[in-house]
């Protein structure tokens, strides 16, 4: 409280006094400011679980790094904007490139997202690591030979795997096969990656029926049914939502689950949900890059897979994997390119050279970006099995994949690819 | 052909909900979806409450429905807000209901999280059934409500014409609180009922809005009897398509809803009471 004009004149001597030490040390303070990390995670809808996801894995990299020093010695802040619509995303991360002066803005999961953002985070020099969103068909047309985007791993990578795994487990034992995926690219393409993947292992299978749900469905009493009618031997579903829960509840009250194989390739996403009352044994699951108890886990993801049971009693999915990984390989490169720069923190195009080719540890493994920007990361699926303390199935025996294996190489078309593989 | 049905069963009690205060209080209430969610929602939570407080299994359809009824006590919360409306543009209807269908899922992601909530056993044969003979009972008991009791006779003089009820001694803002609660109802108990054949998840309530305004456009906007017949051609029209050519599952209710805009533009039954 100023009570007189003399002990005003000492507090406004006082205030100039610190404002002049300020500015002393204003270029060291520079130096030492926060990096800056913008984040787009969808918060509504479908994919809001996904979002929420990807901030849990974002949030644990962050700590993890304050806590020991920062990059590069400069402490990490997080500016989180929602990931909606295209138009009011891509606005969203103009604001944070051009006005919080993001060093580096990751997340993104709808490829309708990540095909209006990649060619804005171009325009604007402003490095953008996608989460997921930069996966589809488009994506080549829209963001050609991208300098400043990072993609993730392609599409398909997951029925690919899921594919291979089902020729292994099915041979000679199905005869006809039905679809139900979700009516977008994601669903569509996974299906024809399957049926080529089957005729390429000499599978001899045959498609009865095709459905179609749009993204979001929650009913499918009337798909079982259609399913029931056709009796096709295994059904292949790309349904990685709340849908996978309740396309396995319904069809296993009419009975579907005794007699028919499943293969559900993502839904690891959503495993907690995947109860053993409804989902049987002997179907194969795929959960993406991460397998919250795979059977070699690094002391990193048994570390994760704690926290994230203890803060929100449920155990990781494979998005935080994602969001992670962007963080520690921005980390990474930033200070590898820091290091050649002679120890100045690096500008975005030294940052940008550095990420290529980078390989980290992340939550499921070694991970790296491939020098095209597309993602490189271990995937995990394997055989449902009721054997375990949940009250939902896991796999076992696990069976991880690496992208070099399962994800197309740069340049090569899906199917040209697929053809050229000798089995 | 069942599963058709008991789609039908639970779009029937939505879009009852919808045409109910519609009909009286000239309201279009997008909003109907979201009390179909927060329904599932206390379901799934009411259940695993009673069970693992000791209620035996069996008595769960009984949980269900009384998280639905208990949950309509929102309803009267709503209707407050809603009467600064009453006499406003269509557009703000939409606007203010629209408002609370994002309000709702906030509400819900805060609560309940983002992960798909369900019952911890399948419950399945149970849900299908029970839904899908709950139809009969809540039209023919709507039906006696409207047309043989007191209450009834109010409600519908009061959608006939509210100045004449008013100025016959009805309180007009009281018999809308009870029939908005009453249109809540049947969206929360709708939801709780789905709960045994799915898992609440926080999209649901939007996708079968756009559903229910195809039910109440076949049906005739108002009618008891519509939202019974659209609700039945929907969830058959869906269920032959899947069935028969999956490819137009979505397209085949749209068919008719343009059919009947064009033939019959009211709507199938629009001249029936509310």
């Amino acid at each position: 409280m100023i009570t007189n004009r003399r002990t005003f004149i000492k507090v406004l001597a006082g205030a100039a006094a610190a404002t002049g030490a300020r500015l002393d040390v204003a270029p060291a303070l520079a130096q030492a400011a926060p990096v800056r990390i913008g984040v787009l995670a969808a918060k509504a809808g479908v994919t809001a679980p996904v979002g929420e996801s990807g901030l849990r894995g974002t949030q644990f990299a962050v700590d993890r790094i304050n806590a020991a020093g920062g990059i590069a010695g400069r402490k990490v802040e997080l500016v989180v904007e929602e990931e909606s619509n295209p138009k009011d995303t891509v606005e969203r991360f103009r604001k944070l490139a051009l006005q919080t002066k993001a060093d580096v803005i990751t997340g993104g999961i709808s490829t309708a997202v990540g095909l209006a953002v990649g060619p804005v985070s171009e325009e604007l020099k402003a490095l953008w690591l996608a989460w997921d969103a930069t996966t589809q068909k488009g994506v080549e047309e829209t963001i050609p030979k991208p300098r400043y985007a990072f993609r993730s791993v392609d599409n398909e990578a997951e029925a690919v795997m899921a594919s291979i795994l089902a020729a292994r487990q099915f041979k000679g034992k199905i005869k006809t096969v039905a679809g139900i995926n979700n009516d977008y690219s994601y669903g569509r393409d996974n299906w024809a990656a399957f049926l080529a993947i089957m005729k390429k292992f000499g599978m001899n299978v045959t498609p009865v029926v095709e459905l179609w749900p749009k993204l979001g469905e929650t009913n499918f009493t009337s798909h079982v049914a259609a399913l029931q009618q056709a009796k096709p031997d295994l059904v292949f579903s790309s349904f990685w939502s709340g849908d996978a829960p309740i396309l396995m509840k319904q069809a296993h009250a009419a009975g579907l689950t005794q007699s028919t194989k499943f293969v559900l390739t993502t839904a690891g996403g959503v495993h907690e949900s995947m109860k053993k009352a409804f989902t049987p044994e002997g179907a194969i699951m795929g959960y993406n890059s991460l397998y919250f108890e795979a059977p070699n886990a690094s002391p990193l993801l048994r570390e994760f897979s704690k926290w994230h049971q203890e803060r929100f009693k449920e155990w990781p999915n494979y998005e935080s994997d994602h969001a992670y990984f962007t963080i520690v390989a921005y980390k990474a490169a930033v200070e590898k390119a820091s290091k050649a720069a002679g120890g100045k923190w690096p500008t975005t195009e030294q940052t940008v050279e550095a990420l290529e080719g980078i390989e980290v540890e992340s939550l499921s493994g070694r991970r790296g970006y491939r020098s095209d920007h597309i993602m490189e990361a271990s995937y995990y699926q394997g055989v449902t099995t009721h054997k375990n303390r949940h009250d939902f199935v896991t796999i076992d025996p696990v069976e991880v994949m690496s992208t070099k294996q399962i994800q197309k190489p740069s340049g090569t078309g899906l199917y040209d690819w697929i053809n050229s593989w000798s089995v | 052909m069942l599963g058709g049905v008991f789609h039908a069963a639970v779009l029937f009690l939505v879009a009852a909900g919808l045409q109910l205060v519609f009909g009286v209080q000239k309201i279009l209430n997008l909003a109907c979806g979201s009390f179909y969610a927060l329904g599932a929602y206390a379901g799934v939570s009411a259940v695993n409450w009673a069970l693992a407080a000791g209620a035996p299994p069996p008595i769960f359809p009984l949980v269900l429905v009384g998280a639905g009824l208990g949950l309509a006590l929102v309803g009267p919360v709503i209707e407050r807000l809603l009467r600064t409306i009453y006499d406003r543009d269509e557009s703000f209807q939409l606007l203010l209901t629209f408002a609370l269908v994002l309000m709702f899922e906030d509400v819900i992601r805060f609560v309940w999280g983002t992960a798909p909530h369900q019952l911890s056993s399948a419950y399945l044969v149970y849900g299908q059934l029970r839904v899908g003979g709950l139809v009969i009972p809540v039209y023919n008991l709507m039906g006696f409500l409207l047309a043989r009791t007191r209450f009834g006779r109010i409600v519908r003089a009061t959608a006939e014409n509210r100045g004449m009820a008013e100025a016959m001694g009805v309180d007009v803002s009281r018999v809308y609180v009870r029939v908005f609660t009453l249109g809540v109802a049947l969206g929360t108990v709708g939801g709780a009922l789905v709960i045994p054949a799915t898992a609440a998840v926080n999209e649901m309530g939007i996708d079968l809005i756009v559903e229910a305004f195809a039910v109440v456009v076949i049906g005739g906007l108002g009618s008891m009897r519509g939202a019974v017949a659209g609700a039945l051609i929907v969830g058959i029209m869906r269920a032959v398509a899947v069935a028969t050519y999956p490819e137009v599952e979505m397209l085949a209710i749209y068919v008719v809803v343009i059919a009947v805009l064009v033939l019959r533009p009211a709507g199938l039954f629009a001249k029936a009471a509310a």
